[in-house]
């Protein structure tokens, strides 16, 4: 006995534990859920407290109209799960088969692996999405698709690569800048924010005369390296909005980072160019107002600053916005202001800046359901009610959030974050890839805590970009036949799903494999060939800039109007010529 | 633990025995789709194995063998693959598999590996045979617009006229071809080298006119279509009011579009360069 416990000893502890794991989990969930109820788990990475609470009510709420209507009651537990870990937590779930039967998708791993995931653990609900939400009925949405009753209509839960939607967002996040309304005013006297750049700036050297209890400087902006990408997003690069006039040479509203080198290389444009140059003199006039050595620091310090109330703006999103008035509580009113704006008349912006920066509404707190689920048609069904304009504005009162969906109402506090779908946007993509990527990130990192000025970055880095940009452009793009033969791949399997599917798919299919054909697999070549001639023969564009006319262009609307005149004159005489 | 592998063994075993040709070919399809294509190619070798060469279904089961064997990535067999598409042509010419079969040999010419260029004479033999072999079906219209887009890649002229004239007749008499947009698409392109603006925004409406779209597609919208038509009308045309028509539905049909701006900074420049004109015609009579 004792030669067998010996021999064997190893294989019975993992037995006698894998036992023990087994009875735990069936008494914790035999506890969590009363025997009748269905059981659905969702995986998410929102740890603040109001999504928990928020959830838990809406799920609430949910199972008691399912047992008003006869149904089985529904039991919601939430695994929220921290944002550095999710991804491997996600992936272990996926591929263990042991996935809550909801999962939130699309962030903290790269988006060909989601793809992946899409594909194999997650079921597509593209014909839920055509029908009608029926937690709109009654409401002027009873007959409205649930894809069309989003603000976005669900652009981003639309997977191109596999032609499916995969997911059910709940809310829309954006970005502002929060502000002390109690030191603001006790510093500056101001009740709120400026909005207008001179009086914002003014405003931050106001802030930095003054000095704590402690004589401490305050600070004007809490910023951090997370920070950064929020002020440079929102407020720098739609600067650069004018470089479609010299660079757009395609015509397609935006600048190609293959367009913005052929300019530089042309000398069409370079770092003097009014639009590039305002967007670096804009970073160095607001982030000299951010603490010393705030590329160095994290998002936490930053917010620890502000909460602190040592600093008296900070950027930050839509998420952040429950958290903060929660830690202000008691001490300070926190404001929400829209980026500050250069007035049309300002001496150095005003011929520059175009507008406010364009926000394109996105849908975010995704949600899709596994393959896994044993229950997918009540998940669906959970995350429909969450989607009804009704339910999603209060999942969202709860958490603090902008609703997803049309005509659900905006926490007040919220009002400010409502984008704006008129406006300009960037247009400076330096990427080429490889070395000058390495080259430029080295000097713009400099240029960001003064280290160099201007000018010396752009002596460093111009003539670098122009001379080694073309082989790494290269070097990026050599792959581009990989692309087509995925994409083979995939018209292949749609080809199959057409060719075998019901009568009622089989012409959306063929449709779908058609325009997919057509669109993906004919112009690759002759795109190719299009950059390269561009890249080594410059633009063919005969006028001075894409959106200025050739003197044809001008001769032809000269005719046509010389036309329009003289038979208008035609009418007139015949009009008042005796009959 | 051994007795658990048996029963699993045993179970799996039963499900193998227990498919028809049909659904074994059906999981595979799905398998492919997932991107497990070793399975798929589990799922259509064990269809294959219980069918004979005569059933009906067996050049489905050759078909799906030969597109996992040359499309599957890593570990594709181009020579199984091709020996499968050609036992499939030898055994059912006549099948509707056939042509795209045919296809499939062709597209294996043409997409080579990275780093390799094409033999474009054995690639348009290959689009050539599908054409003349199934003259009527939809994978010889797609092989014509491969075969063009082989031929108008150079962006040279010479070609560029060649393409025209192939193009012009195709759709002259094939006006209810499926793929009649994107050959107007293709038309443009070949105008735009042969430098006519006129034709080449009249090819670019009527690639629009007759363009399908999958309604259920957000990305497929025709936003940046409308832009390209009015950009085309306005700076390549001096079609003003074809432009003013475009930028105008972009403005209705899309007002969240990221280039609305850019539309209302279009319709200002055209009518302050026609009041321009306007004036100095005037001044000058």
């Amino acid at each position: 006995m004792l030669n067998f416990i010996k021999r064997y000893l190893a294989i019975m502890v993992v037995i006698a534990v894998y036992i023990w794991s087994m009875v735990a989990i069936f008494v914790t969930r035999a506890s969590e859920a009363p025997g009748d109820a269905i059981v659905l788990r969702i995986g998410h990475w929102q740890l603040e407290a109001s999504v928990r609470e928020a959830l838990d009510e809406m799920a609430a709420e949910y199972s008691a109209i399912r047992e008003a209507n006869g149904l089985k009651p529904v039991i919601i537990i939430q695994d929220a799960i921290p944002e550095m870990t999710y991804a491997q937590w996600a992936t272990t779930q996926l591929m263990g088969n042991t996935a809550p039967d909801i999962m939130e998708v699309g962030a903290m791993l790269p988006y060909h692996l989601w793809v992946q995931y899409y594909n194999r653990y997650f079921i597509p609900i593209t014909r839920y999405v055509d029908a009608p939400n029926p937690y709109n009925a009654g409401t002027d949405y009873e007959n409205t698709p649930v894809r069309m009753t989003y603000k976005d209509g669900m652009r981003n839960s639309y997977i191109e690569e596999l032609q499916e939607y995969m997911s059910v967002p709940l809310s829309q996040f954006g970005t502002r800048i929060f502000y002390n309304k109690d030191l603001l005013y006790k510093l500056t006297g101001h009740e709120i924010a400026p909005t207008n750049y001179r009086g914002f700036l003014a405003a931050c050297q106001e802030i930095a005369r003054h000095k704590d209890e402690s004589g401490q400087p305050y600070i004007a902006i809490a910023g951090s390296r997370y920070h950064l990408p929020m002020w440079e997003g929102p407020m720098f690069d739609p600067i650069t909005y004018g470089v479609v006039r010299v660079a757009d040479f395609n015509r397609d509203g935006f600048v190609g980072n293959d367009e913005l080198y052929v300019a530089f290389k042309t000398d069409r444009i370079d770092f003097h160019y009014p639009p590039i140059k305002a967007r670096f003199k804009m970073l160095r006039e607001i982030t000299d107002h951010f603490q010393t050595g705030y590329t160095g620091l994290t998002r936490d310090e930053a917010v620890f600053l502000f909460a602190q109330q040592r600093a008296v703006f900070m950027t930050t999103g839509t998420w952040d916005a429950r958290s903060l008035q929660a830690q202000a509580e008691g001490t300070f009113e926190v404001g929400v202001m829209d980026f500050p704006l250069p007035a049309p008349d300002d001496e150095y912006y005003g011929d520059i800046i175009e507008g406010p920066n364009y926000e394109r509404l996105t849908g975010g707190f995704p949600f899709a359901i596994t393959r896994t689920s044993k229950h997918p048609e009540v998940a669906l069904d959970f995350l429909l009610f969450l989607a009804s304009r009704e339910n999603n504005e209060k999942l969202n009162r709860i958490i603090g959030w902008i609703p997803a969906i049309i005509g659900a109402q905006v926490d007040p506090l919220l009002k400010a974050f409502e984008p704006h779908l008129r406006g300009v946007y960037g247009n400076l993509n330096l990427f080429l890839g490889g070395e000058t990527w390495i080259k430029w990130l080295q000097q713009y990192t400099l240029y960001q805590v003064n280290q160099i000025t201007y000018d010396e970055m752009v002596e460093e880095f111009e003539p670098y970009f122009e001379k080694h940009g073309l082989k790494d452009l290269m070097e990026q793009q050599k792959d581009w036949r990989r692309g087509m033969q995925n994409n083979e791949q995939y018209l292949a399997g749609l080809r199959a799903k057409a060719l075998y599917s019901d009568a009622e798919d089989q012409e959306s299919n063929w449709i779908k494999y058609r325009v997919l054909s057509a669109s993906r697999q004919i112009w690759p070549e002759i795109n190719r060939t299009r950059q390269l001639k561009m890249l080594y023969e410059g633009p063919t564009i005969d006028a001075v800039g894409p959106y200025e006319y050739s003197d044809e262009v001008i001769d032809k609307v000269r005719e046509r109007i010389k036309r329009e005149l003289e038979s208008n004159e035609q009418s007139d005489t015949s009009l008042h010529s005796p009959s | 633990m051994v007795v658990l592998l048996a029963v699993g063994f045993c179970g799996c075993a039963g499900v193998k025995q227990d498919k028809d040709a049909a659904t074994l070919l059906k999981e595979g399809w799905e398998s492919y789709q997932l991107g497990e294509f070793k399975l798929a190619i589990r799922l259509f070798e064990q269809a294959r194995e219980i069918t004979p060469e005569n059933d009906p279904l067996y050049p489905d089961i050759l078909y799906g063998l030969a597109t996992t064997w040359n499309l599957r990535r890593p570990n594709q067999d181009p020579a199984l693959a091709e020996g499968y598409y050609n036992r499939l042509l030898e055994l059912a010419p006549e099948s509707e598999l056939a042509a795209w079969t045919m296809l499939g040999l062709a597209r294996m010419k043409h997409l080579v590996p990275v780093g390799e260029d094409p033999d474009y004479e054995q690639v348009r033999q290959g689009y050539y045979n599908v054409i003349e072999t199934y003259p009527d079906h939809l994978a010889a219209d797609e092989a014509f617009l491969y075969l063009q887009a082989s031929y108008v890649q150079d962006l040279e002229k010479t070609s560029a006229q060649k393409v025209v004239d192939q193009v012009t007749k195709f759709i002259e008499q094939n006006p209810d071809s499926k793929f009649i947009s994107p050959c107007y698409s293709i038309l443009s392109t070949c105008y735009e080298v042969l430098d006519e603006p006129e034709k080449r925004l009249d090819a670019e409406l009527k690639a629009h006119e007759t363009a399908e779209v999958d309604p259920t597609n957000p990305f497929q919208d025709n936003s940046w279509r409308y832009w390209m038509l009015a950009t085309l009308a306005e700076f390549e045309s001096g079609d003003f009011d074809t432009a003013r028509l475009y930028y105008q539905k972009l403005l209705d049909e899309y007002p969240q579009d990221i280039r609305v701006y850019s539309v209302t900074l279009a319709l200002e420049r055209m009518d302050r360069i026609e009041e321009q004109i306007r004036q100095e015609l005037k001044q000058g009579s």
